[in-house]
């Protein structure tokens, strides 16, 4: 029928219909846009990327990954970035060339590449390695560094002896190294097991170098730790609440008054609530808090600055009104002859919410509850106000009394991308882990709705068949 | 008297107690204790977490309070840039992101199979959960720099994608049947996408050239050269096309809600009665779900005014009171999140700024509240008209 129609009402009518699809398809583009550059610039990084030893119109040999290619600010002439590292030696980690000055360029197998602390990038050649005065060149020489490295570095003694690409030599010490590949003699196979080798240090080391390198393991051991803190406080809390408003109130005008209020408090901005938080928890319970058992600390403040314990709090009240609405959808959708049964058979109003009523509900409880850890964990701006640091020195979580530390500030993996991306002394470097923060936060939040989302689509069929 | 209304209804009554033992014994007094202590420690909590809600509000009231006794020229000249700013990014999201949304909510509500909508619907609902943060570090070292070098491009695109869109419709008219028929209106949703970003890169290629041909410069060069236009690297623009990114799915989702909730009787009467589509959509279906529309709307607007990790990271955050859409801003919220940290407390910046907070907050608590109660009469009056 429509087809027709639309023929004969030809052109105007049919248009808006494909304005309005071009909306869904742009929608989609977007995101799945934005969902690729994450991943492909977040996993990229840790590809052992090709080096390309240069040699330029002036007779300059350089050696360095390229990255990206620019037209020159006059003419039609393009430059290419190259990272080079060797800060020590010339100065900076990248250098832009200009296409035509390169002469020759070849991806020679014997060029290395170190990362090591201090001084960042080595890009050069090994000449040998030097090990309780005997000096070892060639691939017996390859074999011993991954050996040794395989120690942690204290224990490793030896030294490597380089030569830059512009045939300066240098000694490094292996205590200073942390990884030592020559990526254009990998095989395929070889390049992917280093790839995981990559991916894995950055989820199991700290930061270094400015955040430029490492990984973010401080930051995600934070967020877990607020996160579950959080949920412990959020709970029972959201539960009781929802509870009480569905099965204890009297249904009237004020409870429907409320319930309005506790779902619009959801699109009250976070933000708020960190004021809240700095305002009532940091400077007001802190406070007196500190007065009263810290006193000898003071004024250097305890639990009067931003920490753990305010932070998980204040996400806690954040995330209420999720838990509540969630609970309170679950506990509406329970028939109320349940209710009338059990109380009929003899229950008290108790046994019945805890063998009848709740035990049918928890799905719809544990979607809540997903749902708020979801949100928590892509939060930020609250974190600001009480208690996330840009590099927490100790972990709130160690081996001395009394081992949880609420009072001390944290990393978390939002800030951190925040910071590393807008705070730091040499963002270009930082840039790619910061795309795989982004990465590692966005899979996180997506894994943990897509939970919810199937475990509330399973209820929903469950409860529709029986 | 409750014995006495048993015995009336069922004359047999006293008899069970001999025959067989009562189904339901009376609870003891233990576990009715047990229940009353339960009941009073749910009543208890359950009111407890309101008053912590409700303490929200009085704290960011009790804060503001000293500046009514101290209120200055000096804080209205601190505030006012901050509040252009806040509308300033506001209005920028809406305006980008609202057609998109809407247009995006029609169609999956009246043109989708349902098989098709299953599926869409929660990935663009998904869009919402990507936090702030990513998208703002999106915004502000990916796209602003990329916009500042190419601003031609970016204008050209915004204007020609939904000309795109309606060029495709053109085209699928002219097609042959079999294509059409392989090519279904009701998916065109997806397989636009491959459309869209065809010609997309079409406009990317071709949008620099045109711009040396009658420009001799780039944009953003010509725009400070004739006009005298500055251009911030992270402006309005930015904020906007980010901010927008992260409404449109909370628009989106509940403008279809309101649309797909519409009673189907009433669009099949005005179809039958020889109403096309659009005829359907504008007289029936759009002044049927407009208050839902409209509660959208509000919620999307409630929450571009209160982000703030997307405004802070995608705009210059200098306080300037300027109209113009390449300059920066700075909102409410990037304020808060920038100067409460360093601000002493009972320091007249923490007041200001605790002001500002509570501005934000009653601001979206209204326009909630608003949005929420147009949403229950217009559930009301679907239910009334026999719908969903």
């Amino acid at each position: 029928m429509s087809r027709t129609s639309h023929r004969r009402r030809w052109p105007g009518d049919a248009l808006w219909a494909w304005l309005c699809a071009g909306c869904v398809a742009l929608s989609l583009f977007m995101l799945a846009t934005l969902l690729t550059l994450l991943t492909v610039k977040g996993l990229g990084h840790f590809w052992p990327a090709t080096l390309e030893e240069l040699t330029l119109r002036s007779g300059e040999q350089m050696i360095g990954q390229p990255l990206r290619e620019a037209p020159m600010p006059t003419g039609s002439a393009t430059e290419r970035l190259y990272f080079t590292g060797n800060r020590e030696l010339t100065g900076a980690d990248w250098r832009w060339v200009g296409v035509d000055e390169i002469v020759s360029a070849a991806t020679p197998a014997d060029v290395i590449r170190l990362e090591r602390s201090p001084w960042g990038d080595f890009i050069g050649r090994l000449i040998a390695l030097e090990l309780d005065g005997e000096r070892l060149t060639g691939d017996s020489a390859f074999d011993r560094i991954s050996q040794l490295l395989a120690l942690p570095p204290s224990e490793r003694s030896g030294e490597l002896v380089l030569l830059s690409p512009s045939g300066r030599g240098l000694v490094q010490p292996l205590s200073g190294v942390n990884t030592f590949v020559a990526p254009n003699a990998l095989s395929i196979g070889e390049k992917t097991a280093i790839w995981g080798q990559g991916v894995w240090r950055f989820l199991s080391e700290g930061p270094r170098a400015a955040n430029t390198g490492g990984g973010v393991w401080p930051a995600i051991f934070g967020t877990l730790l607020m996160v579950i803190l959080m949920s412990v406080i959020v709970t029972p809390f959201g539960v009781l609440a929802a509870v009480y408003l569905n099965e204890i109130a009297h249904q009237n005008r004020l409870t429907r008054l409320v319930r309005i209020g506790v779902r619009n408090l959801a699109g009250v901005p976070s933000i708020v609530y960190g004021v809240f938080g700095l305002g009532v928890f940091v400077y007001g319970v802190g406070g007196s808090l500190d007065q009263w058992f810290f006193d000898d600390a003071l004024p250097s403040p305890t639990f009067g600055t931003g920490g753990l314990l305010w932070a998980s709090l204040t996400l806690a009240l954040l995330t209420l009104p999720v838990v509540i609405v969630a609970t309170e959808e679950g506990l509406a959708r329970i028939p109320d002859a349940q209710r009338e049964g059990a109380v009929a058979l003899g229950a008290t109003r108790l046994e019945m919410l805890t063998r009848i009523v709740l035990p049918m509900a928890t799905p719809a409880m544990l979607t809540g509850v997903i749902l708020a850890v979801a949100r928590a964990a892509g939060e930020v701006a609250p974190l600001m106000l009480v208690g996330v640091a840009k590099l927490a020195p100790q972990m709130p979580l160690d081996a001395e009394f009394p081992y949880l530390h609420l009072e001390r500030k944290f990393m978390h993996l939002g800030y951190h991308l925040f910071d590393s991306a807008f705070h730091g002394d040499d963002v270009e470097a930082a840039i790619p882990l910061v795309y795989a923060t982004a990465l590692l936060l966005v899979l996180i939040v997506l894994v943990l709705n897509l939970t919810a989302i199937f475990l509330r689509h399973y209820l929903r069929r469950q409860r529709g068949e029986s | 008297m409750a014995d006495a209304s048993l015995a009336y209804r069922y004359p047999l009554a006293p008899f069970y107690d001999v025959v067989m033992t009562p189904p339901s014994p009376a609870p003891s007094s233990l576990r009715t204790l047990k229940d009353r202590i339960a009941t009073g420690l749910i009543t208890a909590a359950g009111i407890g977490v309101l008053l912590a809600i409700l303490a929200i509000g009085v704290f960011l009231v009790w804060e503001t309070l000293p500046l009514l006794t101290h209120f200055d020229t000096l804080s209205l000249e601190k505030l006012s840039p901050l509040a252009w700013g806040t509308l300033k990014a506001a209005i920028a999201a809406l305006v980008l992101a609202v057609p998109v949304a809407l247009g995006a909510a029609i169609f999956s509500a009246l043109f989708m199979t349902d098989r098709l909508r299953a599926r869409i619907k929660p990935s663009l609902e998904l869009m919402e959960a990507v936090p702030g943060v990513v998208i703002g570090f999106v915004a502000g070292l990916v796209l602003a720099p990329w916009v500042e070098r190419h601003l031609a491009s970016t204008l050209a695109l915004l204007l020609w994608l939904p000309l795109s869109a309606g060029l495709a419709g053109i085209l699928w008219h002219l097609a042959p049947k079999a294509l059409r028929r392989a090519l279904s209106l009701e998916s065109a949703g997806l397989w636009l996408l491959p459309w869209i970003a065809a010609t997309a890169a079409l406009v990317l290629w071709a949008a620099p050239i045109l711009e040396q041909q009658w420009l001799g410069s780039d944009l953003a060069t010509f725009l400070d050269r004739r006009f005298g236009i500055d251009y911030t690297t992270r402006n309005t623009l930015i904020v906007g096309l980010a901010m927008g990114f992260a409404i449109i799915p909370s628009v989106y989702s509940l403008a279809e809600d309101a649309l797909y909730d519409i009673p189907k009787p009433l669009m099949e009467g005005a179809q039958a009665l020889g109403a096309s589509r659009w005829q359907a959509l504008w007289k029936v279906a759009l002044p049927m779900a407009g208050p839902g529309i409209f509660s959208a709307v509000m919620i999307g607007a409630g929450r571009a005014v209160g982000e703030t990790m997307i405004v802070l990271m995608a705009s210059s955050n200098a306080a300037l009171m300027s109209a113009s859409p390449f300059e920066g801003l700075r909102s409410f919220s990037a304020a808060i999140a920038i100067e409460l940290p360093e601000a002493p407390p009972d320091s007249q910046t923490y007041h200001l700024l605790i002001l500002a907070a509570l501005v934000l907050f009653l601001f979206t608590f209204l326009v909630n509240t608003l949005a929420e109660v147009v949403r229950q009469r217009l559930r009301r009056r679907y239910q009334r008209l026999g719908g969903a």
